[in-house]
Parts: structure tokens; C-alpha cells; sequence
């Protein structure tokens, strides 16, 4: 069979393969597409591209069979699972049983979050000057007025004052934390040790300097709160980093790089949650941490039910029911 | 193909066909990227115009759009059909798969997430590096969410060869021969007279000229072509 013949005999099929295409793409969801005529078109074609191939007939033919082939087998099988239901079964299962999953990362990376946080705590609130190891006096002196009872709205300068301009600083500034932490585990885990070392000192030093100058109970009524989202979120990135990092160190018997798709593949359910938390997060410290209004009290109830709520929510979500 | 010099990566489909997929390279991935900078630059330019006469508010605005610009924009673009940033589109680049599938959320969100680790330790020396050592051309976020910038272009419209009329060809040719004198005729068009009678050249002895050349030879070799993709006289 000459190239001309083998393309007058099934070229209408192909021409009926690219106007399915066609009108896939135009409007994705109509149910107008026969899926029974669709796959048989596509794998008599898959013949055709292996025929056209061994035979080797002209290259705009091989092109073309190749580039109708390509589109239906995309078609046909990609994973494209997203909208309200994705996002349900996330929240409902895939997340907690994620967290427990990750369990020995996630008290690693709490260790490693936790302990500089509460040495350098100890150490500033001993030695105050110490302080200034970490930030400059100027940013010392802003803490303290952040902090003084008689701020109108704690945790904030004067002149930054509205609760929704916090609230977009906050998210960036904290997701680029958290996404941070994760990345960082690229490098063997290097990364997120670092970072989370990092922000767990920085942290630490600025509570044990206000507890030292007695602002203490101002400062830890307004962190108490979004503390129970915002430091859990930061911790499971790094979590998440960890878990790529030792992917990366210890393959096991994968090769380093399908190790690592694998360990990418799971810990990413991870970051989904510590999104979803950093927006809480942020919610929180906009609108509810900073008012200067609510008493103390108040403030420590609400704080209270919410570590118990994510506390609650990591270790019993999701679990098969008995 | 020729292997070692050629960077196309074949998957193999469940039908039992190769697919080739062509990964783009630094260059013309810098370019998508160049592309994609100057827009979200002139989203945020054009977004501040607006809130800056709205205050605090405005600022709010401001802020969170710029956050979602910074990790949003290449998510919410690569998971759409076209499966690229307008950047990458602009340079006729998408982002699959290893296996050719379209990207899935968990891998476009692997990928640009990791980008934080691509930056390091500046100016995206990391994925610079990456990409210059790796055959497939994959940064680091790629690698970790199994996913490849491919080159995506429709196959061009069926070259027209010159009308000559059919020559049955003197000797056997194989398929391989075939295929190459009718990939000549395809050329035909877009090589100066010159050089065109030197390939013919090459092929005369299809048409019973061995060690003949000029353009009635030439004339004769398209001939053959035309014999070849199935043309009787």
C-alpha cells in the first residue's frame, strides 16, 4: 500500500478523531462525545502510527497520526480530580491521615521547632542583651510598643492599623515561612532544619526578651490563639521537608529520584492543610488577636478550645470507623 | 534515533505506541518565564493603581493579590487544559507528566512549591545547574513532582511537492530510501536550485542517473518521490 492509498482509506476516521478533539475542547463537559467510539477510533489509530512507522511513510503523516494520538491518549487518561468533592475528602481524611502518617516527622520537626525556641526563650529572658544577637535595637524598641498595655491594638505599630492589611501581610509572610520550610527539605533536610531552627529561636528570643520586660501577659494572650494554627502549619512543612529530605538520604531500594517522587507525592497532601491553616491563621491574627478590647480570659477560653479542636482533629480525623 | 545527540524522550503508551516528547530547554524556558514575570508585574502595577486610592483596604487587596500572583498564577494556569503559564503558551511550552499525561494538581503544586528551592542559592542557580546538567532539561521542583516542560507544536500543514510527473524507480527501494527521497521533495521548496541538484544528486541512482547531477536529474529524482508516495503515471 502506497502512502496515498493508506491515507484516502482512513483519513475520514482520523478527520472524525480531530473534530472530537475539537469539540472536546471547546466545551469540555458536553456529553455529546461517544466514549465507545472515541476509544475505538483512538486505538485503530494507534495501529495506523504504528504502521505509518515501520512502513516509513512521509513524516507530515507520522506527525500527524503522532499529534492525534498524543491528544486522545491525554484525553483518555489523565487524573483530573479537583472541584468541591477533592476538596472535602482532603479536609474529612486525606489530611489527618496524612499528619499521622508523617507522625515521626512531625515530632522531629516539633523537636527541632520547639527546643531552640525554648533555650533562646530562657537564654533572653536571663540575659536580655542577647536579644540583640537577633534583631537590631530599633526592631527591639518596636517590640516593645507593640506589646505595651496601652496599645490600642496589640501586636501591630501605630502606624500600620488596619485589621485587613495585617491580615494580607500576615498570609504572605507566614505561607512564605511555611513553603520555606518545605522546600528547604530538597536538600537533604538541611533546609528545613535550618528554617524551622531558625524561626523557633527568632520566636523564642522575642518572648523570653517581652516576658523579661513584663509585657508578657499582653504578648502571649494575643499569639496564644492563632499559635495553636499558625506554629502546627509551620511545623508540618517542615514535616513535610523532613519527610523529602530522608527520601533523598535513605532511597531504600529506589533509585534517590523515584524515592523522592514518592516521598513528594505524599508529603504534598501536607502542605494542602498547612495552606488551608496559615489562611485560619491569619484570620485570627488579624481580627481576633489583636483587639485590645477582649479581656485576657476570654482570649485563653477561645485559645484553649481551638489546640484542642486541631489537636482533636489530627489525632481522631479520619480514622476508619470500628 | 540518533541516539545520545537527540534529547526526545519516548513514552510508551498501554496501545503498545511510542509517544516522543521533546523537552524545552533553558533558553526558551528563561523566555516563558521572562513573559510570565512582565505580566504579573503589569497585573500588580495595574492593581495598584486602583487600591492605592482605596487605603487600608486597598493595601489589604494589594497584598493578598500579590501573594496569590507570587504562588498562584503558574498552579491555576498549568491546571487548566492548555496545561501552561500564557508565558510558556507564548513559547509554545507545556507542562506534562513523565509519562505525557497532563500535569495533576498534586504535581503542579509539588513543582511550584518547590520553586523557593529552584531559587537558591540565587537567581535560580539551582535550577539553572539542574538544567544544564539533565538530559531532560527538569529543575529540581520538576524532578521531585515527576513532571517535564515539554516543546508543544501542532504539526505544520501537508508540504506540497512539486507537481512533476511520476518515474518508476530503476532499482528496489527500500522503505527507508523511500521515506527519504519524498522527505527531499518535501525540502524541495525551501533549498536554492544549487544545493537542491546536489541532494538529488545523492539520489540519482533511484532514477537510473548514478554519477549524474543538474536540474534534469533533479527532475527525475522528485519524480521518483512522487512514485513513492503512491503517484502512477
Amino acid at each position: 500500500m502506497t502512502p496515498l492509498q493508506f491515507e484516502e482509506l482512513y483519513a475520514p476516521d482520523w478527520v472524525e478523531l480531530e473534530l472530537t478533539l475539537e469539540r472536546h475542547a471547546a466545551a469540555p463537559s458536553a456529553r455529546s462525545i461517544s466514549g465507545a467510539r472515541f476509544t475505538a477510533l483512538y486505538r485503530q489509530t494507534c495501529g495506523h502510527l504504528a504502521i505509518a512507522r515501520s512502513r516509513a511513510y512521509p513524516t507530515h503523516l507520522v506527525d500527524r497520526l503522532e499529534h492525534i494520538t498524543a491528544q486522545c491518549h491525554q484525553l483518555i487518561y489523565q487524573q483530573r480530580e479537583f472541584g468541591m468533592a477533592w476538596l472535602a475528602r482532603i479536609i474529612a481524611h486525606d489530611f489527618p491521615v496524612a499528619v499521622r502518617a508523617h507522625g515521626g516527622y512531625v515530632i522531629t520537626a516539633t523537636l527541632l521547632f520547639l527546643v531552640p525556641t525554648l533555650v533562646m526563650g530562657a537564654l533572653v529572658y536571663a540575659r536580655p542583651e542577647l536579644i540583640l544577637s537577633v534583631v537590631s535595637a530599633e526592631t527591639a524598641s518596636e517590640f516593645d510598643e507593640m506589646y505595651s498595655s496601652s496599645a490600642t491594638s496589640i501586636g501591630r505599630l501605630r502606624t500600620v492599623d488596619t485589621d485587613w492589611m495585617m491580615f494580607g501581610h500576615y498570609i504572605r509572610n507566614n505561607i512564605s515561612v511555611a513553603f520555606q520550610c518545605f522546600a528547604g527539605g530538597l536538600f537533604g533536610g538541611l533546609g528545613s532544619i535550618f528554617f524551622l531552627a531558625f524561626n523557633g529561636a527568632f520566636g523564642g528570643a522575642i518572648a523570653g526578651y517581652l516576658t523579661g520586660r513584663g509585657l508578657g501577659p499582653t504578648f502571649y494572650s494575643f499569639i496564644v490563639t492563632h499559635a495553636a494554627f499558625e506554629l502546627t502549619a509551620i511545623v508540618l512543612a517542615g514535616a513535610a521537608g523532613l519527610r523529602i529530605g530522608h527520601s533523598l538520604l535513605a532511597p531504600g531500594r529506589q533509585t534517590r529520584v523515584q524515592s523522592l517522587i514518592a516521598a513528594s507525592r505524599q508529603a504534598v497532601v501536607l502542605l494542602y492543610g498547612v495552606f488551608a491553616m496559615l489562611v485560619v491563621a491569619a484570620v485570627i491574627e488579624a481580627f481576633w488577636s489583636s483587639a485590645s478590647w477582649l479581656p485576657a480570659s476570654v482570649k485563653y477560653g477561645v485559645a484553649a478550645l481551638c489546640w484542642i479542636a486541631v489537636l482533636a482533629y489530627f489525632t481522631l480525623q479520619g480514622r476508619r470507623a470500628r | 534515533m540518533s541516539e545520545g545527540l537527540d534529547t526526545v524522550v519516548a513514552v510508551e503508551t498501554p496501545e503498545g505506541i511510542v509517544l516522543e516528547l521533546r523537552p524545552a530547554g533553558l533558553v526558551v524556558r528563561f523566555y516563558a518565564f521572562l513573559i510570565d514575570w512582565v505580566i504579573r508585574l503589569a497585573v500588580l502595577y495595574g492593581v495598584a493603581m486602583v487600591t492605592v486610592f482605596m487605603g487600608g483596604i486597598g493595601i489589604a487587596l494589594w497584598l493578598i493579590i500579590a501573594f496569590a500572583c507570587e504562588w498562584f498564577y503558574p498552579i491555576v494556569f498549568e491546571l487548566r487544559a492548555s496545561g501552561a503559564t500564557p508565558g510558556k503558551r507564548a513559547c509554545n511550552l507545556k507542562v506534562v507528566m513523565d509519562n505525557g499525561l497532563p500535569v495533576t494538581p498534586a504535581a503542579s503544586i509539588t513543582r511550584n512549591l518547590l520553586r523557593v528551592a529552584d531559587f537558591l542559592p540565587f537567581g535560580f542557580g539551582f535550577a539553572i545547574a539542574s538544567m544544564l546538567l539533565r538530559k531532560d532539561y527538569k529543575r529540581l521542583g520538576d524532578i521531585a513532582a515527576a513532571t517535564m516542560v515539554v516543546h508543544h507544536q501542532k504539526p505544520g500543514p501537508q508540504p506540497v511537492l512539486a507537481d512533476v510527473p511520476p518515474l518508476t524507480p530503476a532499482i528496489t527501494l527500500t522503505p527507508r530510501t523511500q521515506a527519504a527521497l519524498i522527505a527531499l521533495a518535501a525540502r524541495a521548496p525551501r533549498l536554492t536550485e544549487e544545493r537542491l541538484d546536489e541532494l538529488a544528486a545523492i539520489a540519482a541512482p533511484a532514477s537510473g542517473d548514478a554519477s549524474r547531477s543538474g536540474s534534469r536529474v533533479t527532475m527525475r529524482v522528485l519524480g521518483v518521490a512522487q512514485w513513492a508516495l503512491g503517484k502512477r503515471a
